[in-house]
């Protein structure tokens, strides 16, 4: 395999299927800590309300972004056709069920008088969705036989990692919008928990990674999403690095400890640590590499070709 | 009801594209999407190396991932074999092209001229685009089918008809009189990465 020349990568799922996974991953994390918070007799703490609040709308977003991105938008009530082998088809029903059971736990718990075991066991159903949706997102990419960047069994795990990451930045990003006494009390512990996660998160994109780097087409993946700049600098830098630092700052109390040193690095974390996860979906959508293909010891290679521009009238292409 | 599939003779195949013209010419296929389309590899280190051409198109596998992936339905395996997509069904998500690890599928979303920016479509170009709506659909996933049309009529695929080397072999792989299961037996025929487990009904002869 010449190193020197660009194998084909896909073009077919692109940005608005990265918010689509991105926000399927953040409903799902932010639901997750929520529910996890009302089972354990939180439900009136600030960050399980603001996790119950994102939950809903995100998925309604993401589910939007899926939409623009088909082909045949009104055509969609087909989609969960197939569920005995389409995991497509079955993230349709794990998305549509888990959005009624977070929008019914939303309401119980907000304008609802419900007891405190309906809401547990409300929670514990919403929870096995939510982890369902989390997982489905990586476990989608994972399905298609035709990108072995993909084909890794650390897909998924990142992909629930992230998405608890990511649905905990939301909260606290929601708690620092919301700016009350007792939600500037909540994000330092919060940022203790991001801390580690993202440390969680740091171990499972290098065990991925290096997974992948095991076999030729998934390594070419591999290192041209580690010379991409925006994966770098957006993901790696800025989505992980600077949260994990802010988190570590401001849980260890080394930055003043007045109400907008908290704000202001809360916010910024949790802005960085969201536009991370979007950037990490992007990268592991965008480079993935096609196969490349063996018969009779020959290796036939899909080379990139990039799109030459249309000549104009009347103008001869360049000999 | 016969099972059909395709020999390829790569001994004989010298990547004219041949095949990738008549399969455009027939199926009206717009710019970049080529059901029928050649890749060319190596095998060796310099010196002895060998330069090789491979047509690939649709393996109409037996075990077709893009059919396991699909969420509607569209894709479907036809009594005799061939996989096709039904048009109506498809919602366009792309699960099925990202499935195929043949790259064999492609999505339409805007039948474009061949020619330079600011001319309108040729008249040619104008047919073709109407068949491409009415047959294939924009916004779906298409493929090759095996000509299937033209089978009705006891032609061959357009792509084994134009074959000027005669590289290309198509019949009814149940039959084990027929031309393709003998070259498949006597000149034991395999199947681009087995290791994937789709089982193609395209089989290629190893160049000598």
């Amino acid at each position: 395999m010449d190193p020197k020349v660009e194998g084909q990568i896909q073009t077919e799922w692109r940005w608005l299927i990265a918010i689509y996974l991105f926000l399927g991953g953040v409903g799902g994390g932010a639901y997750t800590i929520a529910a996890i918070n009302s089972f354990l007799g939180e439900a009136l703490e600030p960050s399980t309300i603001v996790g119950l609040w994102i939950s809903f709308p995100a998925l309604i977003i993401g589910s939007l972004c899926l939409l623009a991105d088909l082909g045949q938008p009104t055509k969609a009530v087909l989609a969960g056709m197939k569920p005995g082998t389409s995991w497509i088809a079955r993230g349709f029903w794990i998305i549509s069920i888990f959005m009624v059971v977070a929008m019914i736990h939303t309401w119980l718990a907000l304008f609802g008088n419900a007891g405190e075991s309906l809401l547990r066991i409300v929670a514990v159903v919403g929870v096995i969705f939510a982890v369902s949706t989390m997982g489905y997102t990586g476990i989608l990419l994972g399905a298609s036989k035709g990108i072995t960047f993909w084909r890794s069994g650390a897909v998924p795990i990142v992909f629930v990692i992230s998405a608890i990451v990511t649905g905990h930045f939301a909260i606290m990003m929601g708690l620092v919008l919301l700016n009350t006494p007792e939600a500037l009390e909540a994000l330092r512990p919060m940022a203790a928990e991001a801390a580690a996660l993202v440390v969680l998160e740091v171990l499972a994109i290098v065990f991925f990674l290096q997974m992948a780097s095991r076999h030729p087409d998934p390594r070419e993946s591999v290192e041209r999403l580690l010379s991409n700049k925006t994966f770098v600098i957006g993901y790696v830098l800025g989505g992980l690095v600077t949260p994990l630092v802010l988190m570590l700052l401001l849980y260890r109390e080394m930055v003043g400890t007045d109400a907008g040193t908290i704000l202001a690095m809360s916010g910024l974390g949790a802005a960085l640590g969201l536009m991370g996860g979007l950037i990490l979906r992007w990268g592991v959508l965008r480079f993935g590499a096609l196969p490349t293909l063996n018969v009779a010891g020959f290796e036939f290679r899909r080379v990139a070709r990039p799109k030459e521009p249309k000549p104009e009238i009347g103008l001869l292409p360049p000999q | 009801m016969p099972r059909y599939g395709m020999v390829i003779d790569l001994k004989r195949c010298y990547g004219c594209y041949a095949c990738v013209m008549a399969c455009k010419v027939k199926n009206y296929s717009p710019p970049g999407v080529f059901w029928a389309r050649i890749l060319k590899g190596e095998r060796g280190s310099f010196p002895n190396t060998v330069r090789q051409a491979l047509p690939v198109l649709c393996m109409h596998c037996e075990n077709p991932s893009c059919q396991e992936v699909c969420p509607t339905g569209a894709t479907q395996t036809l009594d005799n074999g061939i996989v096709i997509v039904e048009k109506d069904k498809c919602m366009g998500c792309g699960a099925c092209i990202m499935a195929c690890p043949y790259g064999a599928r492609y999505s339409v979303e805007e039948w474009e001229s061949y020619f330079p920016e600011g001319l309108e479509l040729s008249p040619y170009e104008e047919f073709a685009k109407k068949a491409w709506e009415e047959k294939r659909g924009i916004g779906v996933a298409t493929k090759c089918d095996f000509c299937r049309d033209r089978l009705d009529t006891d032609s061959e695929p357009a792509c084994v008809e134009a074959c000027p080397a005669n590289a290309r072999t198509f019949g009814d792989m149940d039959d084990p009189e027929s031309e393709v299961s003998i070259l498949i037996r006597r000149h034991r025929g395999s199947v681009l990465n087995p290791e994937l487990g789709n089982e193609p009904k395209v089989y290629y002869l190893e160049p000598r």
